[in-house]
């Protein structure tokens, strides 16, 4: 596939377009607060007219030369805010605007809004003022020690993906089902049956209001091709229109409505509120595929034709970077990336391989946009073809980071041991960054980073946090009063329950704020089965519903009970106390301690047992203290062990550890070893990461660096091939490629000590980067330069 | 028994077919020019200074080169590997040095592995005696065979041995219907003018080419030089550069007209 003229315009209009604040969204939802519809109407219907009022006022924004049309804000980047849910102060506006990095330009006319109309009204008065209000004292301790996040904070709850039914499925039809679940109630038995009639009459408004919306687009294209000299863009407009009469009143019939159907929604789902991981249209190979080939069989979209709508489709996403946080979110989350993660490939609801022409023409999609968004993966199951790998590793080996790869036969029992159905299991896949899911049944919500590492410093600490100087967890007793390694363990999972326990119980109070204010009646009318529940899907309405917490840095934690079972408790080599002056004193004075520390301690990551079974103690610990706590939407809470940045913000509020690791630096991410300290190579990385029982979890995340050498030809491709069918015959859940780049390589040259995992290849011969001379460091580096292009 | 050997190297990938774990083993009798492993020349333990950095400061230790391996310590750590040998067709190689230089614990170790089911590779300079090759061959799957110049007066000038009784042995193990990877470092001005890459075309030629897998062609390179230094050795390809990638195209299709597949790297 190649761009067209069109799509590369766009393309560039989207990567040259700045990332700024707009007020429009706030405006607009705050005249709607202080209005009568507002008042004296049940939650589910005022947020139902907000979202009407939202659709009905918002400017309509139809870029040059698009097909498909939409724009959250007034125009492409333009960013819209949520004061209902957090609300911007003046100074996180300054910080936003003047940040160097992941900056969102805030004009003064935003900054008069705010402070005039934004900030009086909505003052004390956000969700996230609300749960601020109802946490306990001991949950903000921890949440101020850095012990765990909160996602509901500043954004609300999310992590769904659109199943397939949605991409059948016109908005008329689901008012014919509203109707009829309304009729169903039972006011005699059923004593929720006059909730359930509210959510319901919600839900149809909610209806009403994306098909007026999807109307509005239409008058505007109308009036554009009216004025439109150029005829076949005249023609193209009009045709547009039609298309926006059409869906999503109608079920889609052509690839060109059925990704304008699909953007109505996602656009209808990210003006509603700020959900996490924005939506998604998850599987689209496999929704696309049959009116492709309808289309294709019949002549009536042409190869062309396809790639301007795909390219466009794609920019799209593109023009959404993620809502700007504030506080300690914005290093925790630090990115314009929404989590859009597109899945190819996987199996079918029978079972049988899914991958099909459109999984190839979309890996040439995402090979010729390369942009940031949407994000994609590929889902590889015993049945995929090696050909369907090839095709995702040509595109990995150029380094963005795209795209990642998946065990669709892991995510399937992961999902059937949570109590899926197997069609659903097989409709489902992975979002945001690693979480399992089944699309369109399921309402699965993250809650936030737990921070293992820091819970492990608070024991070795006796409950006390150092660097906020409060006690915030229970006395488990003094290191020098341990007799064995086990009495260590065993304290450690007294804190990591108890802190589990507050988090749990901040989570059940938290759910309940957004089924009672915040009801989210558009995302409930595409997620099965609100509507025959009679329920919102921020109330327990879905199929499926999980609260997950995500546990960070298992290399890290790994790493540091080993140091010390093994320096302190097997081999007395140091005692707790010189251990613990050095981690005081950020190892300043203790040149040789530290090196033993990194050089002479078993690693995890190395496929050494001595190493990896602290890993396996420290997830069946967190593992027993989350799974199977009910969530006060009537599922259960799960783990999985994902980090996306958080861990740099764990990292920056925890001291030195055993390990060698100065204070406040990153701890590890997901499930990947320690930065660099992998140095036997990544079967060895494999292995050790399959130690754990990725099954039990909704998703991990391990990352492997490698040099853009390693996929040099076909005999290259079959080994990572191979690799990659290894880790998943040994369950595990997702790994992705990171083809180090140049920069990558300086930095080791500047840092070696994080970067002893580090292979470079020269031909016929590889060796740690580390241990080449400088010359030819910088030789490597030169072609390395050379080969990421 | 125990053998000699300086690095144990996973997920490698162009030391024969599939994922495999290479061993290399110190030793080696010949002295090439443009030697990269100096590790595996002399067949003893060395010690060498290595230095690592913690932050700024430079740690500067003693470290052996070279530790002893049992055969049991071999099949323990491929044993852990099984999974990417099964995965890609994969498996064990033993390289060097020259591996043959310890050729009891070298049987030994085959031995051991084609017992555990593992696919069997030895990647040799081919310069050791025919019995040797003769005992090894029923428990290697695939030889990996270097030729290093075809010319004997020029193969002794740079490796220090003679090349009558290596290519005797390639005949040999051919003959012997055994699989076979050739091996051929490109090094500018020494093996890569007309006259020596005709002749080394020619000669094989002359085998049967049936058993002939692979030519991997290895373009020259510096990554040694920073190792002379430490291992006390005089680096004597200070004016030699590393082939250009027209040129290694240009000798891939050279060796191309043998009908054998040509593959540049390992």
């Amino acid at each position: 596939m190649i761009l067209t003229d069109r799509v590369k315009r766009l393309r560039e209009q989207s990567l040259n377009a700045v990332e700024k604040i707009s007020a429009e969204r706030a405006l607009l939802i705050t005249a709607f607060y202080k209005s009568d519809e507002a008042r004296e109407v049940s939650a589910p219907v005022r947020r139902a007219r907000a979202f009407e009022y939202l659709l009905r006022h918002k400017a309509i924004c139809i870029n040059e030369g698009e097909l498909i049309v939409g724009e959250r804000g007034p125009e492409p980047k333009a960013t819209p805010t949520y004061p209902e849910i957090s609300l911007h102060s003046m100074e996180d506006l300054e910080i936003l605007d003047s940040r160097k990095k992941v900056s969102f330009r805030v004009d003064e006319e935003v900054k008069r809004i705010y402070h005039d109309e934004i900030i009086p009204y909505w003052k004390g008065k956000s969700n996230r003022d609300r749960i601020m209000g109802l946490m306990t004292p001991e949950w903000l301790r921890a949440y101020k020690a850095g012990i765990f996040t909160e996602f509901q904070e500043q954004r609300a709850p999310g992590h769904t993906v659109l199943g397939g039914k949605m991409f059948r499925t016109g908005f008329l039809q689901l008012k014919e089902e509203i109707m009829e679940s309304l009729s169903r109630l039972d006011y005699l038995n059923d004593f929720e049956a006059f909730d359930k009639a509210e959510e319901l009459k919600a839900m149809n408004i909610a209806c009403d209001a994306i098909i007026m919306y999807a109307g509005r687009h239409a008058d505007e294209l109308e009036r554009l091709a009216g004025s439109e000299k150029d005829s076949r863009r005249k023609k193209e407009l009009s045709s547009m229109a039609a298309i926006c009469r059409r869906v999503p009143a109608h079920a889609p019939e052509t690839v060109h409505e059925m990704l304008q159907h699909y953007w109505f929604i996602h656009l209808g789902v990210i003006t509603e509120l700020n959900p996490w991981d924005s939506f998604n249209p998850g599987r689209l190979d496999q929704h696309l595929y049959p009116v492709y080939k309808k289309e294709k069989d019949s002549g009536s979209l042409t190869d062309e034709e396809l790639s301007d709508l795909l390219g466009c489709f794609w920019v799209k996403f593109n023009n959404h970077p993620s809502p700007p946080k504030m506080g300690v979110t914005a290093s925790e989350s630090n990115t314009y990336t929404d989590f859009c993660l597109i899945n190819l490939g996987g199996v079918k609801p029978d079972g049988s391989d899914a991958v099909n022409e459109m999984s190839y023409i979309l890996l040439d999609v995402i090979r010729e946009m390369r942009i940031l968004q949407p994000s994609s993966m590929v889902q590889i199951s015993r049945k995929s073809p090696d050909r369907f790998i090839h095709k995702a590793l040509d595109i990995i080996k150029t380094g963005f980071g795209q795209p990642s790869c998946f065990n669709t036969d892991a995510i399937i029992q992961e999902l059937l041991r949570q109590g899926k159905n197997i069609v659903d299991a097989r409709n489902g896949g992975a979002s945001g960054c690693v979480e399992t899911g089944a699309f369109g049944t399921e309402a699965y919500w993250l809650t936030g980073y737990f921070n293992l590492t820091k819970i492990l410093e608070v024991t070795l600490n006796n409950g006390f946090d150092k660097r906020t100087g409060l006690q915030i967890g229970p006395e488990t007793g003094l290191v020098s009063g341990f007799k064995t390694f086990d009495d260590l363990v065993e304290a450690f999972r007294i804190q990591v329950r108890y802190f589990a326990g507050i988090k749990i119980r901040g989570n059940n109070v938290i759910e309940k704020t957004f089924a009672r204010w915040l009801p989210v009646t558009f995302l409930s009318l595409l997620v099965e089965d609100c509507i025959a529940n009679g329920k919102d899907y921020n109330g327990g309405g879905a199929r499926y519903n999980t609260t997950y917490i995500q546990g960070v840095g298992l290399g890290s934690i790994t790493d540091i009970l080993t140091s010390i079972r093994y320096n302190l408790f097997d081999r007395n080599n140091y005692t707790w106390d010189e251990l613990q002056k050095a981690v005081d004193a950020n190892f300043e004075g203790y040149d040789q301690l530290r090196y033993d520390l990194i050089y002479n301690t078993p690693k995890y990551g190395n496929d050494d047992d001595y190493a990896d079974q602290q890993a396996v103690t420290v997830f069946e610990i967190y593992y027993d203290a989350v799974n199977g706590k009910p969530c006060s939407r009537g599922g259960v809470h799960r783990i999985n062990m994902l980090p996306t940045t958080s861990h740099v913000y764990f990292g920056s509020v925890t001291g030195a550890t055993a390990d060698g690791r100065k204070a406040f630096t990153p701890l590890s991410e997901g499930i990947s070893p320690s930065q660099g300290v992998d140095s036997n190579g990544p079967t060895s990385v494999i292995k050790s990461a399959s130690k754990i029982d990725h099954l039990r979890t909704g998703g991990t995340l391990l990352n492997q660096k490698f040099s853009p050498s390693f996929f040099e030809d076909e005999e290259s491709y079959s080994c990572l091939t191979s690799l990659i069918r290894s880790y998943f015959s040994l369950d595990g859940h997702h790994i992705q490629f990171n083809v180090v780049n140049a920069e990558t390589l300086r930095e080791a040259q500047k840092h070696p000590e994080l970067h002893r995992d580090l292979i470079v290849r020269v031909a016929g011969y590889s060796d740690y980067f580390n241990d080449l001379g400088e010359d030819l460091q910088n030789e490597i580096i030169l072609r390395t330069e050379h080969e990421s292009v | 028994m125990k053998g000699l050997i300086f690095s144990v190297k996973r997920y490698s990938v162009h030391d024969g077919p599939g994922i495999r774990v290479t061993f290399f083993m110190k030793g080696c009798p010949l002295s090439c020019w443009w030697c990269h492993n100096l590790e595996g020349i002399s067949p003893e333990q060395q010690t060498v200074v290595q230095t690592r950095k913690v932050g700024e400061k430079e740690f500067h230790r003693d470290e052996q080169v070279g530790k002893f391996y049992s055969t049991g310590d071999i099949i323990e750590i491929l044993e852990r590997e099984r999974i990417f040998f099964e995965q890609s067709g994969g498996g064990v190689t033993f390289s060097g040095g020259e591996p043959l230089m310890q050729h009891e614990f070298l049987l030994e170790a085959l031995k051991a592995c084609m017992e555990h089911g593992f696919n069997t590779a030895v990647d040799t300079s081919g310069y050791s005696s025919a019995e040797s090759f003769i005992s090894i061959m029923p428990f290697t799957d695939v030889f990996l065979f270097d030729l290093k110049h075809p010319d004997d007066a020029r193969h002794v000038e740079y490796t220090g041995v003679s090349n009558i009784r290596i290519i005797e042995n390639l005949r040999m193990i051919i003959d012997n219907g055994k699989n076979v990877m050739i091996r051929i470092p490109v090094i500018p001005g020494k093996n890569d003018d007309e006259a020596t890459l005709i002749e080394m075309r020619d000669l094989l030629m002359s085998l049967k080419r049936d058993n002939l897998l692979k030519i991997s062609l290895l373009p020259f390179h510096r990554i040694g030089m920073a190792k002379y230094n430490k291992f006390g050795l005089a680096y004597r390809m200070n004016h030699t550069m590393p082939p250009s990638t027209q040129r290694m195209n240009y000798l891939k299709h050279f060796f191309s007209e043998t009908g054998i597949k040509v593959r540049l790297g390992g």
